[in-house]
């Protein structure tokens, strides 16, 4: 019996995330509505000039991916009791691989996510669309980075009892780079500037984010 | 090798001299659980081809040594080798896929059916994924293959870790409280499972408190009480009310 | 207390009073008047602040490489001292910008860098006090300790770019004074009384953390030697005689 490479490993890893989180569907019918409702009340709480809306859309809706992206990662068909922990270390599977097929499961439920709050976002606000073609590179990336954060602050808070509020709040901080470059990509669009020096902040934060994974995964997964 | 010669209680001590080819190799160990500590001065050996039985109160470290055996906890003090391997060093990732456990709770996915975690885990190791189906055959649950973990009774559960282990053919097995929510029926299950491991030349360390069950099922059987390993009588031998001492 | 403490307390508070005096003594701003005095305080909690998370970042990777506890001591005890340094910068920058600049907050990158590494640290603590397995709160906080501090030059470099595409604060900023000798030698005192409270205070909690640990284990080898032994037989024929 050969085990198979380590990306087969990890897309293993990543279906199965998937397939459960499929069949609990708290990312799309829990935690998107619950967006859903947050993208709802902005509005309701800071009035409903269409222009100021309009303006302001952009922004709350990646407000919204961000804190309730974090959600989509730390979701309880991602948390491993111990038993199933134990199971997956004694696969042999590397550390590296197990927390690179949760951040590749979490990173496809958070475009998702995006994609599913995104014609909610336009239809309450009607932000102005002009900067479109560019969030085919800013959704993916944004799904990416806060995706492998989300892996991390999962793994640092696993096991503990106050995972699902602690997990956000070491998160969210960090991922305050993701924010601005996703909400400056469309406002440098609207005054003609070339946003690529957001796209590449965006890229810097995901690399820097996945350097993380591969240098700490094994200082993390051991136990005592 | 036959029943008769492993039975009864081959006067082996908890700790005898090392043995070059041992499966586990125990020795002056202790083992703190968040500052607790659980073990203390323990000492075994298993050599290849044996089973060995543990018995202990609630609470006396049962569950804390099959995690140490599985490579899964660090000692804090005392030396230790499992299928050659130091406990507490990097060489131990080489070796976890040989050793199997089943523990007191199953380490199944709820919301997958039976084949479908036995078939994420063959996956994930390299083990033939078409051997699934006769493997949940050998356990009784070929029938029950498609139904997802959470609708299983804990006796299914607990078959379907055995379809685990007999899929991994392990050379070290670790079971704890295997006979807990079987029938009758399917308890030989576990003596089998057992006997297969011996017969590669393999070891199994079974935690029980089916003290007949267990018997019928190791070499030799030890009693872990204040941290560490004692050799115990032969039921048989027994005064009846008065324990094994 | 040691004769090194003894000595550190005295120098400290020796420094300390001299930091106050000439806080207290030098020429008010011109523009600013009194409230300038703040900064004898704000600057010096400002730089007390990164000063103690890069120490928790020294000590976390530190723990990373060689595990030894008086490191994860060490980082966690210069969080929490970092954490409150934090929270008197971003008070008193407050506290000064009202009557200044005419509002608590602006939005300057120092200032929302600051803040993010405030709620960070904020959520290392937690992280700390969830844990409670000493050596899984070591491993975790270190790795966090160390993800934290390398994500602070990304954040800080983002806030810089966005301002940059904004508009520069409407509200009244003053130009760069050049600053006073005597103004600048007071600043610099405060900085040294500050930081000498930084070591005191590090030292303490570290000190503190120490005897926690060492009553802790008192206590558990007081408390029963193994987790088995405070599980007995239970002496059902004593309690219920009538059912045996």
């Amino acid at each position: 019996m050969t085990p198979p490479g380590p990306a087969r490993q990890a897309l293993e890893l990543a279906r199965k995330d998937l397939l459960l989180e499929g069949r609990a569907g708290e990312t799309l019918l829990v935690t998107a509505p619950f967006g859903g409702v947050a993208l709802l009340l902005f509005p309701l709480a800071i009035g409903t000039d269409v222009p100021l809306l309009r303006s302001v859309g952009y922004g709350i809706y990646w407000v919204v991916v961000l804190l309730f992206g974090v959600l989509v990662s730390l979701r309880q068909s991602a948390a491993d009791t111990p038993a199933q922990v134990a199971l997956l270390r004694l696969t042999g599977v590397h550390p590296v691989v197990r927390l690179t097929g949760r951040a590749a499961a979490n990173a496809l439920l958070l475009l998702a996510f995006e994609l599913t709050l995104l014609p909610v976002a336009v239809m309450i606000y009607d932000p102005p669309l002009d900067s479109w073609p560019w969030l085919l590179a800013v959704l993916p990336l944004v799904a990416a980075g806060l995706a492998v954060l989300g892996t991390l602050a999962g793994a640092l808070a696993q096991g503990l009892a106050g995972r699902t509020t602690l997990g956000p709040l070491l998160v969210v901080p960090l991922a305050l780079p993701l924010l601005l470059s996703a909400t400056q990509v469309a406002e440098a669009v609207r005054y003609g500037r070339e946003p690529w020096s957001w796209v590449a902040l965006l890229l810097l934060v995901d690399v820097v984010a996945a350097l993380a994974v591969a240098l700490f995964a094994r200082s993390l997964e051991e136990f005592s | 090798m036959s029943p008769a010669s492993r039975l009864p209680y081959d006067a082996c001590p908890a700790g005898r001299q090392a043995q070059p080819d041992a499966v586990i190799q125990l020795h002056g160990i202790a083992v703190a659980v968040e500052r607790t500590p659980v073990l203390r001065d323990l000492t075994l050996t298993v050599g290849a081809g044996e089973a060995v039985g543990v018995i202990g109160a609630n609470g006396s470290g049962k569950s804390t040594l099959l995690r140490l055996l599985a490579t899964l906890l660090s000692p804090a003090a005392g030396t230790g080798r499992v299928l050659g391997s130091a406990l507490g060093s990097r060489e131990c990732e080489k070796i976890r896929p040989q050793i199997a456990l089943i523990g007191h709770s199953p380490a199944l996915y709820s919301r997958l059916t039976l084949a479908e975690n036995l078939r994420f885990f063959c996956r994930l190791t390299g083990v033939d994924v078409s051997a699934v189906s006769s493997a949940l055959d050998a356990v009784g649950l070929g029938r029950a293959a498609d139904r997802p973990a959470d609708r299983c009774s804990q006796g299914m559960q607990r078959r379907a870790e055995l379809a685990r282990v007999i899929l991994s053919a392990p050379a070290l097995l670790l079971l704890d409280e295997p006979h807990a929510g079987l029938d009758s029926g399917s308890a030989g299950l576990v003596d089998v499972i057992i006997d297969e491991v011996r017969e590669r030349e393999g070891a199994a360390v079974v935690v029980s408190h089916d003290r007949a069950r267990l018997d019928a099922a190791v070499d030799r059987v030890l009693d872990l009480r204040e941290g560490s390993l004692r050799e115990v009588l032969p039921a048989a031998t027994m005064v009846p009310g008065q324990g094994f001492r | 207390m040691t004769s090194v403490s003894r000595r550190l307390t005295a120098v400290t508070v020796v420094v300390m009073a001299g930091a106050l005096a000439a806080a207290l003594t030098a020429p008010p701003d011109r523009l600013q008047g009194n409230l300038q005095r703040l900064m004898y305080v704000h600057v010096p909690a400002a730089w007390l602040a990164y000063l103690s998370f890069a120490i928790t970042l020294g000590a976390s990777a530190g723990w990373l490489w060689k595990r030894r506890a008086s490191l994860d001591r060490l980082a966690s005890a210069s969080a929490e001292v970092g954490v409150f340094f934090t929270g008197l910068t971003i008070a008193l920058g407050s506290i000064w910008g009202k009557p200044v600049w005419g509002v608590w907050w602006t939005w300057d990158p120092r200032l929302v860098t600051t803040a993010m590494m405030f709620f960070v640290y904020l959520g290392y603590l937690a992280l700390r006090r969830a844990t409670l397995d000493a050596t899984v709160r070591a491993r975790r906080s270190a790795v966090f300790g160390v993800l934290a501090f390398a994500q602070i030059p990304v954040v800080h470099m983002s806030v810089v770019w966005w301002r940059a595409v904004h508009q520069p604060p409407t509200v009244l900023k003053p130009a760069a004074p050049t600053i006073d000798e005597w103004m600048l030698a007071a600043l610099l005192l405060n900085v040294l009384a500050f930081t000498l409270v930084y070591v005191l205070l590090l030292r303490t909690r570290v000190r503190l953390a120490v005897a926690e640990e060492t009553y802790d284990a008192a206590h558990d080898r007081a408390a029963g030697e193994l987790a088995g032994q405070a599980i007995t037989t239970p002496d059902y024929r004593k309690e219920f005689p009538n059912h045996v």
